[in-house]
């Protein structure tokens, strides 16, 4: 073993000091969730709380409705990126093995539809959603109910299919060698049962990397969310939840109550994710792959 | 295309079709209607309930001419946009570059990481905390080195600076992946030929590795910038735009413009406006790939 | 084999969720519910709550849902819920939100024998807050009034006995009780503007009252921002931030934590205040009439029950409005009166404000009391967009406290921008 040189001290020492930029601000969440409301009040704040608050985040969950949030949360992310899912795999896969008319089409509509930003889609699909036809109270012109909105279609829905999702099956699809369907269809297999037994299982890394990047995205969706569920309050989902407690607890004195709040909304994604990271990663170069 | 039963053929014939069906149904419905109505809608004074009348252009003439803000909230997120990228895209490179040449890179790797699956509520609010002016993190430590504490978030001077770094911290992670990506790519052989030459690390950094990285530098660039652009969920929580709306950027201000003054065609016009120059960031953003030669990102 | 079947359950799990999705969320609810938003949280609005239960004991079939929606998120929240079509069906609605929902068609017109009971009960201004172009549409609730409130101990450490009556006086002693850490940041402000859009552009138009001069022309189709009372009013908070006195970071919750001597609040934050003193609530906070050089005054501001126009049960609605504010307890409070006087609100029911008063007698509460009754309090006047304006108008005040335009400058700029905001008000 040779001595490490200087340079390497140096550049562990910079990645040390950017890990703590990194996770100092999560700690000082977590130890802010444990003071009492004395230590909140004192001028200047105690900062190191001397007799930890473990209940306030028993508390935050008795005074707040965070299961319905947390399961909020889990149902629609989980809805969203099922529909997605299957909607880019189907789509990414008929976009790499199939050249018939309409595909190039198809191709260039999933590469510019990437291009408009959501918040232009805002507008127009909350009144969409609200004149779908013989739901929600309206009649068969779309009048007189709320339509969709204040159900968790208005949720999902407009998340069912990403143009960057199918894009991204499409690459992973291209993988897949056309030796492979092409034995299978002699063998007199149909194209879903192709679909549905070779395609899939090849392409499940690529499922597995999607699955966690849009689950990531819209865990953390605020914007639409918070639109459509003003009138709505059951379906609020846990960062909803969250911003509209600014309100509530605007006394400094329950600072505690909304940083454990906070610190809940966190935790449980971050263990899960950390397990899954491999995907995560491969998901964001998976642009890379050769098409 | 291999034999096979005319009835297969005919099913084989329609299957794209159908793999297709979800998404194309999807364009149609949460795509190209929604851009239809949303352009309708910019070209009359609908408040959501009542009728709307047809005002022509009159919605865009005004943000230009008459709206006292739109130009300064764009002005905005200009600025916030172009110090994201300033701050962001060569932090992640520096730290993508030092991880890469260290050990246990997906511990880094993960500690850069951990914002990208915090919601941005909380990191809004971690920060609100962090920044706070008296009882902030940040704020105690600059006192313990004897050093100023600034009004981070309340300054009007300072406000956007520091959303601009909350931001470059929350993306971090993010391009640091995409750049750890691409530098994995670079083939090492140029690398051993620069040292055989007695290049010290930092020439080699700028002559070898950061022309090979062209392309990744590219991406994450443009993307960051067109992310950057559109972006206003931050803003509406850490800042609510202020102060004197320093940091009301274009999406929050036709956000509010909508949904609580119910001026829906104004902002719709408005997001029309937004999404064009985007548009056009984007389609810069294709030409100079191609022009890369980096189709394969 | 295993694949096909995993994937079949993986497809089926798909279309249950689809379809659980797409059943509207109402499918299941009992004959009649009727949806009540109001801004008070659950532990404010607690004794309305408990009067909920007892009207549904004794209604079977009809279910009161309490949608708690924080002050700053009600109107977008109305707005947006109402353009969604699922709009609440009873609203504590802030009168000045009133003229834009009215406008959008939101607001249900009281029954004749409603209105009567209103204008026989309810004192004069909150019955004249309750009314938009000369039509009543609802029943008042909660009445407040801005008043300054100082912190004795700190004031009489800084060898004042008296609050300042000008704001000259305010400055002086603001300055005598700041206190800066060693980074020069105000930890324990002189005075507390407070963050919020409310907070800002009320506590100026409660100036304005002060210095006897309406905010807005009685018309509502003008402003006098441009009156020098006006500039002067922005000058002095300017003057604030520059001398160090305050800073931008100080919240109104500040007073309640110590960490602020003075400033402009309104009395329903009176248990909050209490609980944060304990028992040196009444020794220690003073209540005192806004600093001016003016005649003296201030505004007032009102809350009322309405009802939403496209709600199905609009008469089940204003039977359970006329129930909670007519029908009363033991302790001679209606349930509206009880949560308010629990929260140390006053109302423009004058049974409720008799039976209250033994709850009015504390030197914090008569401070208020006396400040609704003097001449100078005026009514905050109902506006159109009222909630824009406000954001216009705490824009233009911010520019100049920062030092980015001068008072006059600014006001003019906010003036001409709200004249045509108020010139869209259908006539």
């Amino acid at each position: 073993m040779r001595p490490p040189h200087p340079l390497a001290l140096l550049r562990y020492a910079a990645l040390t000091l950017g890990a703590l930029a990194m996770a100092l601000p999560f700690a000082d969440m977590f130890l802010g969730a444990l003071r009492t409301p004395q230590e909140l009040l004192a001028v200047p704040q105690v900062y190191w709380p001397r007799d930890p608050q473990w209940r306030n985040f028993a508390r935050v969950f008795d005074e707040l409705p965070m299961a319905t949030w947390l399961a909020n949360s889990v149902f629609v992310t989980s809805a969203i990126t099922l529909l997605q899912l299957i909607t880019s795999a189907m789509a990414g896969y008929a976009l790499a093995k199939f050249r018939v008319p309409g595909t190039t089409l198809m191709l260039r509509l999933v590469l510019g539809a990437q291009m408009f930003p959501f918040f232009l889609l805002i507008i127009p699909i909350f009144f969409l959603l609200r004149f779908v036809p013989l739901l929600g109270g309206n009649d068969l012109w779309g009048q007189g109910g709320s339509g969709l909105l204040g159900s968790y279609a208005a949720l999902v829905l407009p998340f069912a299919v990403s143009w960057y999702g199918i894009f991204l099956m499409r690459q992973f699809c291209l993988g897949v060698p056309d030796e492979v369907i092409d034995a299978a269809r002699l063998d007199g297999a149909g194209e879903f049962r192709i679909f549905l037994t070779i395609v899939l299982p090849l392409i499940r890394p690529g499922l597995a990397t999607l699955g966690i990047f849009v689950f990531v995205y819209h865990w953390n969706e605020v914007i639409w969310t918070i639109t459509v569920t003003r009138g709505a309050s059951g379906l609020q989902t846990l960062p909803v939840g969250i911003y509209l407690l600014r309100g509530a607890f605007a006394d400094q004195s329950t600072e505690a109550l909304q940083r454990a709040a906070i610190c809940i909304s966190v935790l449980p994604v971050m263990l899960v994710f950390l397990g899954l990271q491999r995907f995560y990663v491969r998901g964001l170069t998976a642009g890379s792959v050769k098409g | 295309m291999s034999a096979g039963s005319s009835s297969a053929f005919a099913a084989r014939g329609l299957a794209p079709y159908l793999f297709l069906a979800p998404a194309a149904l999807f364009a149609l419905v949460f795509l190209v209607g929604p851009l239809g109505f949303a352009l309708w809608v910019s070209t009359t004074d609908w408040n959501g309930i009542g009728a709307a009348r047809p005002v022509g252009w009159g919605n865009y003439r005004y943000l230009f001419e008459q709206d006292p803000f739109f130009m300064r909230s764009l002005l905005n997120t200009f600025l916030f946009a172009a110090g994201s990228l300033i701050v962001g895209v060569p932090l992640a490179l520096g730290i993508a570059v030092l991880i890469a040449r260290s050990r246990l890179q997906s511990m880094w790797r993960m500690l850069f990481w951990l914002p990208m699956i915090t919601n941005i509520v909380a990191i809004a609010y971690i920060w609100r905390f962090l920044l706070n002016d008296t009882n902030g993190l940040l704020n105690r430590a600059l006192d313990l080195l004897g050093l100023p504490g600034p009004d981070w978030l309340t300054g009007i001077n300072w406000a956007m600076p520091s959303l601009i770094m909350v931001s470059a911290w929350m993306t971090l992670g993010h391009n640091v992946l995409l750049f750890l990506a691409g530098l994995n790519e670079i083939d090492h052989s140029y690398h051993e030929a620069a040292e055989l030459d007695g290049a010290g690390p930092l020439r080699l950094f700028w002559h070898v590795t950061l022309p090979l990285l062209r392309p990744t530098l590219l991406f994450v660039t443009v993307t960051s910038l067109i992310t950057a652009l559109s972006s206003f969920a931050l803003m509406l929580v850490m800042t609510e735009g202020g102060p004197a709306r320093a940091t009301t950027v274009a999406g929050l201000y036709l956000y509010d413009m909508a949904f609580t003054d119910l001026r829906l065609g104004r902002a719709s016009a408005a997001a029309f406006v937004l999404a064009a120059i985007i548009l056009a960031f984007s389609l810069a953003q294709f030409r100079l790939l191609r022009r890369g030669g980096v189709e394969r990102h | 084999m295993i694949q096909t079947l995993r994937t079949l359950r993986f497809v089926l799990a798909t279309c249950l969720t689809l379809a659980g999705a797409v059943a509207p969320a109402s499918a299941a609810s009992p004959p009649t519910t009727l949806r009540v938003a109001a801004h008070y949280t659950a532990k404010q609005a607690a004794p309305l709550l408990a009067c909920f239960k007892r009207y549904e004991a004794a209604h079977p079939g009809l279910r009161i849902d309490y949608q708690q929606v924080s002050y700053r998120d009600y109107l977008q929240t109305v707005l947006i819920s109402r353009v969604g079509r699922s709009p609440a069906d009873i609203y504590n609605l802030y009168s000045i939100w009133a003229p834009q929902l009215i406008g959008v068609g939101a607001l249900d017109r009281p029954p004749p024998s409603l209105e009567r009971l209103v204008r026989a009960a309810y004192t004069p201004a909150t019955v004249q807050a309750a009314t938009i172009g000369g039509r009543l549409w609802g029943m008042p609730s909660a009445v407040s009034v801005y008043q300054l409130v100082y912190n004795r101990r700190m004031l009489a450490a800084a060898g004042y006995r008296a609050p300042p009556r000008t704001w000259a006086e305010l400055a002086t002693i603001g300055a005598a009780t700041v206190r800066r850490n060693r980074q020069g940041n105000v930890v324990r402000g002189g005075y507390a503007f407070g963050t919020t859009t409310a907070n800002i552009a009320h506590t100026f138009y409660a100036q304005m009252y002060a210095a006897g001069v309406p905010p807005f022309t009685a018309d509502g189709r003008g402003t006098n921002l441009r009156s020098p009372a006006a500039a002067r009013i922005v000058r002095e908070g300017a003057m604030l931030f520059r001398r160090g006195i305050t800073s931008h970071a100080m919240t109104v919750g500040n007073f309640a934590g110590r960490a602020a001597a003075m400033t402009v609040l309104a009395n329903w934050q009176k248990s909050a205040l209490a609980e944060a003193f304990g028992d040196r609530f009444s020794s220690e906070v003073g209540v005192a009439p806004i600093p001016t050089d003016g005649p003296g005054g201030t505004m007032i501001y009102s809350f009322f029950w309405g009802v939403e126009r496209a709600s199905p049960s609009r008469p089940q609605a204003w039977a359970l409005i006329r129930w909670l504010n007519e029908a009363r307890g033991r302790d001679g409070l209606t349930c509206t009166g009880r949560m308010l006087g629990g929260m140390g609100d006053l109302t423009g029911n004058r049974a409720d404000l008799a039976a209250m008063r033994g709850q009015l007698a504390d030197p914090f509460s008569r401070g208020f009391v006396a400040a609704l009754e003097a001449p100078g309090a005026r009514p905050q006047a109902n506006v159109w967009h009222a909630e824009e304006i406000d954001r216009l108008l705490r824009y233009y005040i911010e520019l100049a406290w920062y030092g980015r335009m001068s008072p006059p400058a600014a006001l003019a700029t906010a003036d001409r921008e709200i004249r045509a905001i108020l010139a869209e008000q259908p006539r």
